[in-house]
């Protein structure tokens, strides 16, 4: 017999750049762990599964998130389930672990995300091993280079300047400047970002996501089995994923996110979202270089087409306005690898549990929306729509 | 402040990557200057880089055709930093839709110049024409194709 | 309010096995990964009368360090029909891959989808010596980097010391493990899968090459590579399907302690027991030696033949030719690919075997050996 499942906890570290961590790998895990079960208000012996991110050619390790795992002292014998689908691996771990609750097969499962670039010197070579080989590699083309294509298609089919792609990251770090767990809380001007060291054009050092250290744990599950816990459930009610092909060339348009789009047609439907602008309460996207939110905001039929930095400027996606976006800061200002992919689902449950940081917590939010993406070329994406579930002993 | 402990891990591991009957056909051609591309039976996409099958239609291609060296260029960026092992920055690398093919194929872009970074998008604005220049010596490798050039006649 | 234990077994709603193909196994394939996942996709679908439109989910089960490189999975998702569709990749063996898409079907969420596992390291595999060294250095990172790396664990080693360890402790002699493997190997040997195919002698199997004291070549796993792609399907969609009639009605999935336990050594079998209480119990199953027909086990040595068997409640039950008729693990071993190989002969067996209803796939990854040892059960019943 199927069943529901719901996020019953969330643990979210506090973010630093990797140099000025303190903590092991590990301990960062156990944080996240230890306040995500404090937060359901329940203890490991109750957790039938773990499923956990990994990416061994990013973290030096050959599944390290099993040995890793167990060091966590969860149990005896728990069954470990590593998922690695690149940038979309956390939001996929509760995607995986709402459907071993549904089946009936498990009843709570932790969903663990660690920091994946914790400790990689060559960073940006290992990230670029991703890249086609063979095909698309030797031409050095690497994790920002992929994302720069879609920023210029972008800037060209919508006549949009440096300034605009600017204005999204000054209001990521806004937001991130509020959020205690967030790794850059200063705020940062247009002209700061305009004039910043050039990456690959027209991307700048400040649009692009900085490395960061923290985990964050989730616990998914049974949503009707919830009495001996204390949060109040968030309610997994539609989810999915979709993929494009390996090769950057098989994109059909590098200024749309057609692959995003659809899957949001169908995620929607899942869940009777008919109008999102006006349904959901709050929304995370994982947007770690500064044209994907407004590009992603248009898929997911937030803004219309070429209008994202309009709805940025315009203080919309700001706490206070219609449509509370990344209020955590997002990847923009936090990406600690699996870590950070896991970080919108978690806030965006924390949201509707009225559980998130004070200073980000959207008042009464009912309904949230998290977002996933990566993959070579952001082949990938995900998308959950959370729902509070009052409780019935409330 | 204290120092954070760290201890030096090293990973490092040789691979002979398997080209497989498709990357093969298509490195072969290039050799002989020929970008060859396949074809899904089922719907009439032209791959280049070539596939194995039609993701889309479920179905192993079959037809190879050659593509002419020349396309339009649908977006680039420029590179300014390098990494490990990677090219010599600055280089701009485009996705070249070559005339006849469904797909882009990446390749490096010449004949901008990076002396003047706030007019790149308008020295080579979107639907530029392209020709491959290629490598003297070929071997069988991507870069047999040493770079795209502007096509301004 | 006081800690509640978790909850006991549920009954699963059945799973049906309506697709099932292998690539030939071969020491090395010429292929992309992703043309071996295409063709066994391709073909597992076809066997059905599917297409890749009829697919709620993609779950495939490699491991990138062996495809030598990141995220390899982003490679080949749309070979395995993933395209514009659910789809995700789980580092580790395939029957985890099998497990996550039946859930899927459990669930309700999908009508029907498709678990792929494909092997093929991407090294030679002419120098012998130097694949060896490849995997065992894969191996070796599979460990902890600060203890366990440096002293140059790898999995071949922790099955040594085990085996090692059973026979100090008295219970069987190096003679037993080498008839035990003469016997799979040689029952294997005329199975078209198998990749040793000539009948062998204890006494050969003694005298083949030293691996790590006391195993030797021919007491370990048959070395292969390929792909195997299972289609799953709710009850309701297989009656529309052309092809296999088998359904999985329980799967378990246990992950043992790292090194510092020791229980590795002292009780290996204890991930295969809580795999096995789960998928039982979704089964419904209550006494495993009447009811459980025949079985594929993967004991990556001899010294884990009976604890593993044991673990299943079938040590005593089952003759020699309904455990590991095809000649196990021994015979033919695909790596990540071996745990949808073991469920293809399960359910091929009992399509041919008159008498067996209720069988049992059980694979292990062997990454780093009995160390963090993932297991998973699969009970299957003639539809």
């Amino acid at each position: 017999m199927p069943y529901r499942a719901a996020v019953v906890g969330a643990g979210i570290t506090d973010a630093t750049s990797p140099r000025k961590q303190q903590l092991s790998a590990v301990e960062l895990c156990q944080q996240a762990t230890w306040a995500a079960l404090d937060h359901a208000g329940t203890t490991p012996d109750t957790l039938d599964g773990v499923v956990v991110g990994n990416i061994d050619g990013f973290e030096g390790t050959v599944l390290g998130a099993r040995n890793l795992t167990r060091a966590l002292g969860l149990g005896a014998d728990l069954p470990v389930t590593i998922i690695n689908t690149g940038g979309t691996t956390g939001g996929n771990l509760m995607q995986v672990a709402a459907r071993m609750v549904r089946s009936g097969s498990h009843a709570r499962v932790l969903c663990l995300g660690g920091p994946t670039f914790f400790g990689v010197r060559d960073l940006q070579s290992a990230i670029n091993t991703n890249s086609p080989m063979i095909i698309e590699q030797p031409l050095g083309m690497g994790a920002y280079h992929m994302g720069a294509f879609a920023a210029n298609a972008y800037r060209q089919r919508y006549g949009l300047t440096p300034e605009d792609l600017a204005a999204v990251v000054v209001a990521d770090h806004e937001k991130a400047s509020r959020n205690p767990h967030a790794h850059l809380r200063y705020t940062v001007t247009e002209d700061e970002v305009v004039n910043g060291r050039p990456l690959s054009s027209p991307l700048t050092q400040p649009m692009v996501c900085p490395v960061s250290a923290a985990a964050v744990a989730m616990i998914v599950a049974d949503a009707d089995d919830v009495d001996d816990l204390r949060s109040t459930p968030a309610l997994i009610r539609a989810m999915g994923m979709s993929s494009d092909p390996y090769l950057g060339g098989g994109k059909g348009d590098f200024a749309e996110m057609q692959n995003l789009a659809t899957l949001a047609r169908r995620v929607y439907a899942l869940a009777d979202v008919r109008d999102p602008a006006a349904e959901f309460d709050v929304v995370e996207i994982f947007a770690p270089y500064a044209h994907m939110q407004p590009m992603q905001l248009e898929a997911l039929q937030l803004a219309p087409p070429g209008g994202g930095v309009e709805l940025i400027r315009s203080g919309a996606t700001s706490a206070g306005g219609s449509l509370p976006t990344n209020l955590s800061g997002g990847p923009k200002c936090t990406n600690a690898g699996v870590a950070g992919e896991l970080a919108p689902y978690a806030y965006a449950a924390l949201q509707v549990m009225g559980a998130a940081p004070e200073p980000i917590q959207v008042p009464g939010a009912r309904r949230a929306l998290a977002h996933g993406t990566g993959g070579t070329f952001f082949q990938f994406e995900n998308l959950a729509i959370f729902e509070a579930l009052p409780r019935s002993d409330a | 402040m204290t120092t954070t402990p760290t201890q030096a891990v090293h990973w490092d591991l040789h691979y002979d990557i398997h080209l497989g009957a498709t990357w093969s056909r298509f490195m072969d051609g290039l050799r002989d200057r020929k970008i060859l591309a396949n074809v899904c039976p089922s719907c009439d996409r032209v791959f280049v880089p070539p596939q194995a099958y039609c993701e889309s239609c479920f179905e192993r291609t079959d037809r190879w055709v050659e593509l002419p060296p020349e396309g339009s260029l649908e977006v680039f960026t420029v590179a300014w930093h390098g990494f490990r092992g990677g090219p010599t920055p600055p280089y701009a690398i485009g996705g070249i839709r070559l005339d006849g093919a469904s797909t882009l194929l990446m390749h490096w872009v010449i004949g901008l110049d990076f002396t003047e970074p706030t007019t790149l998008l308008a020295q080579l604005p979107a639907g530029s024409r392209v020709r491959a220049v290629w490598a003297p010596q070929r071997t069988g490798q991507i870069l047999d194709i040493a770079h795209f050039e502007p096509d301004r006649d | 309010m006081p800690p509640r234990p978790p909850r006991p077994v549920r009954r699963m709603a059945p799973v049906h096995v309506v697709g099932l193909a292998a690539t030939p196994f071969l020491p090395e394939q010429d292929a992309m990964l992703d043309e071996l996942v295409f063709d066994v996709t391709y073909a597992a679908l076809r066997e059905c009368g599917l297409r890749k439109q009829d697919l709620g989910l993609s779950v495939m089960a490699s491991l990138d360090v062996l495809d030598g490189r990141s995220i390899s999975s982003g490679l080949y998702t749309a070979a395995a029909g993933g395209y514009l569709n659910d789809a995700f990749r789980i580092e580790g063996d395939s029957g985890l891959a099998v497990i996550a898409a039946a859930e899927a079907v459990a669930a309700g969420d999908v009508e029907v989808a498709v678990a792929v596992g494909v092997y093929n390291p991407e090294v030679r595999s002419a120098d012998r010596e130097a694949r060896r060294s490849f995997l065992a250095q894969v191996s070796n990172l599979g460990f902890e980097p600060h203890f366990d790396r440096p002293v140059g664990l790898t999995a071949e080693v922790v099955y040594a010391l085990h085996a090692a360890h059973t026979l100090e402790s008295g219970g069987e002699d190096l003679d037993a493990f080498a008839r035990l493997a003469a016997e799979e190997i040689t029952r294997g040997s005329e199975r078209p899968r198998s990749v040793r195919t000539a009948p062998v002698t204890a006494q050969e199997v003694l005298a083949s090459e030293q691996v790590a004291a006391p195993l030797r070549e021919l007491m370990l796993p048959a070395h292969s590579t390929g792909a195997v792609a299972v289609v799953l399907a709710s009850p309701a969609r297989a009656g529309r399907c052309l092809g296999r009639s088998a359904r999985i009605t329980g799967f378990g999935h246990a992950t043992g302690g790292y090194t510092w336990d020791g229980r590795w050594l002292s009780d290996p079998a204890a991930p295969t027991r809580r795999a096995t209480r789960i998928a039982y119990g979704q089964a419904g199953i209550s006494a495993a030696a009447e009811q459980v027909g025949l079985v594929e086990l993967t004991a990556p040595t001899p010294a884990l033949h009976a604890p593993y068997l044991g673990a299943l409640g079938l040590a005593a039950s089952l003759g020699d030719k309904d455990v590991n008729a095809s000649g196990g693990a021994r015979s033919n071993f695909p790596g990540l690919a071996n745990g949808a190989l073991r469920l293809l002969e399960v359910v091929e067996q009992l399509e041919s075997r008159a008498g067996a209803s209720t069988a049992v796939a059980h694979s292990v990854d062997t990454g780093t050996g009995l160390v963090s040892e993932d297991v998973s059960v699969l009970v299957v019943e003639a539809a």
